[in-house]
């Protein structure tokens, strides 16, 4: 099969990046080895978060937070997104500092959207909080989505626009020859001009064919979802020094994360969980919320996600070859910039540049460090 | 942390029959089960029945109580209460007890998570007054309620079984209204004579048939296009017989359609599945020990293959000798020596077997829903036609459609929707169900509070000192 453009991955990133190349009338294959939205893109916490985001990552992410508000009636299809404040709760005087801290850069960087709260507008917030808590910080323009339909409803515009998702088809080989791309898939050949490697969790093993190295690294974060329960927190919640992350969706369930991590057995394409760090994320969450306590757990499960060492992602061109560009390692924290990620490698693939700065996003930004 | 050479997960027959065998070749064995009583779903509280006259539930429960003893004077070490939640392949077992989370490890584990009947989508089936033939035994076993007037509706042994039970009780029942099709009986009738070897089986079933028809309860036969009638409430039953329809009124309909294998546990455990075209349902794949892809994780009894109760005996019997084998406390040559007659035993089943899949097998009609607003996932309400659509965006795989339409993410984990949701897939995409599949399943297998795993790691660090 023949394209201009070879996605491989068909997650969030792949499905955006497709959806903005076949817009502007590029034709395109995304090869999928599982199903689209199988790993990290379908099963995330749905975070779609600015707050106490890396600095580097600030102007992609605002940028993305737009493309959020209106991207259900964009696209035709409902990604589950829903508006929603995000408070990051301080447990004492030293997360209060912190947050003064970066208060301080954030506004020198000219960057507004984040606001000190006291301990009673905190309380405000969120009545069922320990009283304990000394305030926190809030992003009114931050909310959630439904991973899985948010990366189904990318994929079904990008169809829609005439781009073709095949499933089921792991790149086993890829390689140039002349100005083509040559991609040996598990069921059929391709042929592209371009390749964009958005293989998430396995995108090593694609940079590697390419021709690029990179110190990825993949774990296995995980979640816990309630049976439902009355409404008890609008606002979502994190904390600035602690695990605890958690959210009540519209229907009363309780999505709680946190980051612990289980095992990833990537070789396998599976996950295990690791029960005595989520104890621990339940007794956090339980500290921080007494009315949690008698919550019952439904569901608890892990994904696979791909982490950078300096947990920012990779995006841009290969380094080692034309024609080639990447949208990996998010580091957990992608689903949100994933519609913006896609206008901006499609704007790399057809025009050769973008509106951002992608300096610390290279490929080749550990290449020359010395540890 | 407690270890034993083996953990047995659930007291029922195959798990009650293995545990003496083990317990008596001096193994150190625990056996798991979250009733407070063993014996499973078929002599629930065969024991210490609630009933003033329990003989009236027939001789095999009878029989069960003789067995409950036997296991109870075992030696094998007996959780009464302990509701397993996690069954890791790596031996561990995480299980709640009495509010707390408990953990023990095994070098051999036995699974026996039984049978659950399996679900009938008629139109109208998730109404107030609509139970399933085994709701009926649970409430007569455990607490002696029976439903007056209640019109029972489906196929197979086990509907029989409890109508039988009913007339015996003299409780009033409206109607049986039986499903099975004229052509199963003309597609089982070359297997009858095979399955007459199993004689004493055949007998139990025309018995049963033979009592119903004398009490002259109103019986339709091949009855077809059920519905429950009502809207908030069932108020009764319509379908048609002999074409003609017919309306039976009654506040509680019972329904049953034949049971598969309950998979949750083994499927959440990662072993491997293969979808049973004769049963019309997915089975975990074991050898004839009962071993499983993961080799010392065994699966005993209706869990690895329906097999009825004394199949499931036979077959527990069996693993526990395997078992003991694997733990080198007996030869080869011995294992093969004890099982010899019980191997026997399950094969000369077989032929029976094979006629009672034949002529009770699950028909399309009630096995998928007809009706695009008749629910396929209960818990989380959603009907055949949410999932047509979430099929029609893409979403061809059960895991996929589960991720998009919510389907199976209820407290039931899917073990309602899971052979619904493969079957219409399979429909959908003129395939296999082979290869569309199952749900990844997970542990936690129950609803578990915060509270109670959150203090997991202390009661642990408790046990280790």
């Amino acid at each position: 099969m023949k394209a201009d453009v070879l996605i491989v991955g068909g997650g969030i990133q792949g499905c955006a990046t497709a959806y903005h190349l076949a817009r502007k009338g590029a034709s395109v294959i995304v090869v999928e080895k599982d199903y689209s939205g199988r790993h990290a893109s379908g099963v995330n916490a749905g975070g779609v978060r600015l707050l106490g985001r890396d600095m580097a990552e600030l102007p992609l992410s605002k940028a993305s937070m737009e493309l959020w508000q209106t991207l259900d009636e964009e696209l035709g299809h409902d990604t589950g997104f829903r508006r929603q404040t995000l408070i990051n709760i301080a447990a004492d005087e030293v997360d209060l500092a912190t947050l003064r801290a970066r208060e301080i850069k954030m506004h020198d960087a000219g960057f507004t959207h984040e606001r000190i709260i006291d301990r009673d507008e905190l309380r405000d917030r969120l009545p069922y909080v320990s009283s304990n808590c000394v305030g926190g910080v809030i992003s009114d323009l931050d909310g959630y989505a439904i991973p899985y339909k948010a990366t189904s409803a990318f994929r079904l515009a990008a169809e829609r626009m005439g781009a073709q998702v095949i499933e089921s088809e792991e790149v086993l080989s890829l390689r140039r020859v002349g100005d083509t791309w040559l991609a040996q898939g598990s069921q059929r050949r391709y042929e592209a001009e371009t390749v964009v490697n958005c293989a998430g969790a396995w995108a090593d093993r694609i940079a590697l064919m390419i021709g690029d190295n990179v110190p990825l690294s993949h774990a296995a974060p995980m979640l816990m979802i309630t049976a439902r329960m009355p409404h008890f927190a609008k606002p979502v919640v994190g904390a600035v020094s602690r695990q605890l992350s958690f959210k009540q969706f519209e229907n009363g369930t309780v999505l709680i994360g946190g980051g612990a991590k289980g095992f990833a057995d990537r070789a396998n394409n599976r996950t295990r969980l690791d029960y005595a760090k989520l104890a621990a994320a339940c007794r956090t969450t339980a500290e921080f919320f007494p009315i949690m306590c008698k919550a019952s757990i439904n569901r608890m499960w892990a994904g696979l996600e791909a982490y950078m060492p300096d947990n920012l992602p990779v995006i841009g061109p290969a380094v080692n070859a034309p024609r080639a560009f990447h949208a990996f390692g998010f580091s957990a924290h992608g689903f949100q910039m994933g519609p913006v990620v896609g206008q901006v490698l499609a704007d790399l693939v057809i025009g050769g540049q973008c509106r951002f700065n992608l300096s610390p996003f290279r490929i080749d930004r550990f290449d020359r460090k010395v540890l | 942390m407690q270890a034993f050479d083996c953990a047995i997960v659930g007291a029922g027959p195959a798990g009650m029959s293995a545990a003496i065998e083990l317990a008596q070749a001096g193994a150190d064995v625990v056996v798991l089960d979250r009733a407070d009583r063993a014996g499973g779903q078929i002599y629930r509280s065969a024991a210490d029945s609630p009933l003033p006259d329990a003989a009236s539930l027939g001789p095999d429960y009878a029989a069960g109580a003789d067995l409950i003893s036997r296991f109870e004077d075992s030696g094998a070490k007996h959780l009464a209460g302990a509701d397993a939640w996690h069954l890791g392949d790596d031996g561990r077992i995480l299980f709640s007890y009495q509010g707390e989370t408990r953990e023990l490890h095994s070098r051999e584990m036995l699974l026996c998570p039984g049978a659950m009947e399996r679900p009938m989508p008629i139109p109208g089936w998730t109404l107030p007054g609509v139970m399933t033939a085994g709701a009926a035994q649970v409430m007569l076993k455990s607490d002696a309620v029976v439903a007056d007037g209640a019109v029972f509706a489906g196929s197979g042994p086990l509907l029989y079984l409890i109508v039988a039970q009913y007339l015996r009780l003299g409780v009033p029942v409206a109607a049986l209204v039986e499903t099975t099709p004229r052509q199963h009986y003309l597609d089982a009738a070359p297997l009858m004579p095979r399955a007459l070897r199993q004689l004493g089986q055949l007998r139990k079933g025309l018995s049963l048939l033979r009592e119903i028809r004398a009490s002259g309860v109103s019986i339709y036969r091949h009855a077809e296009n059920l519905e429950v009638l009502g809207d908030e409430n069932a108020k009764g039953l319509r379908f048609v017989a002999s074409g003609k329809q017919y309306e039976v009124a009654a506040d509680t309909v019972f329904l049953h359609h034949g049971v598969q294998p309950n998979l949750n546990m083994t499927r959440a455990m990662g072993l491997a599945h293969h979808w049973n075209s004769a049963q019309m349902c997915w089975q975990v794949t074991v050898d004839a020990f009962g071993e499983s892809s993961v080799a010392h994780v065994s699966v005993a009894g209706d869990g690895a293959g329906i097999v009825g109760a004394d199949g499931a005996c036979a077959a527990g019997r069996v693993a526990a000798q395997n078992i003991s084998h694997r733990l080198g406390r007996i030869s080869r040559a011995e294992r093969d020596n004890k099982t010899k007659s019980d191997l026997a035993y399950l094969s000369a089943l077989k032929p029976f077997r094979r006629f009672i899949d034949c002529l009770y097998r699950p028909t399309d009609a009630l096995s998928s829903p007809r009706q695009a607003n008749t629910l396929v996932c209960r818990c989380e309400e959603q009907s055949m036609g949410d999932l047509r659509t979430g099929f029609e965006q893409g979403a061809r795989d059960p895991n996929a459609l589960k991720s998009l339409t919510r389907c199976g993410m209820g407290p039931c984990q899917g073990r309602q929707c899971g052979h619904l949701v493969t079957g219409l897939l399979a429909q959908w995409r003129e395939e296999s169900p082979e290869a569309v599949g199952y749900y990844r399943l997970r542990s936690p297998q129950r609803l578990l509070t915060l509270d109670e795993l959150g203090r997991y790691e202390t009661v642990t660090a408790e046990a280790a000192e």
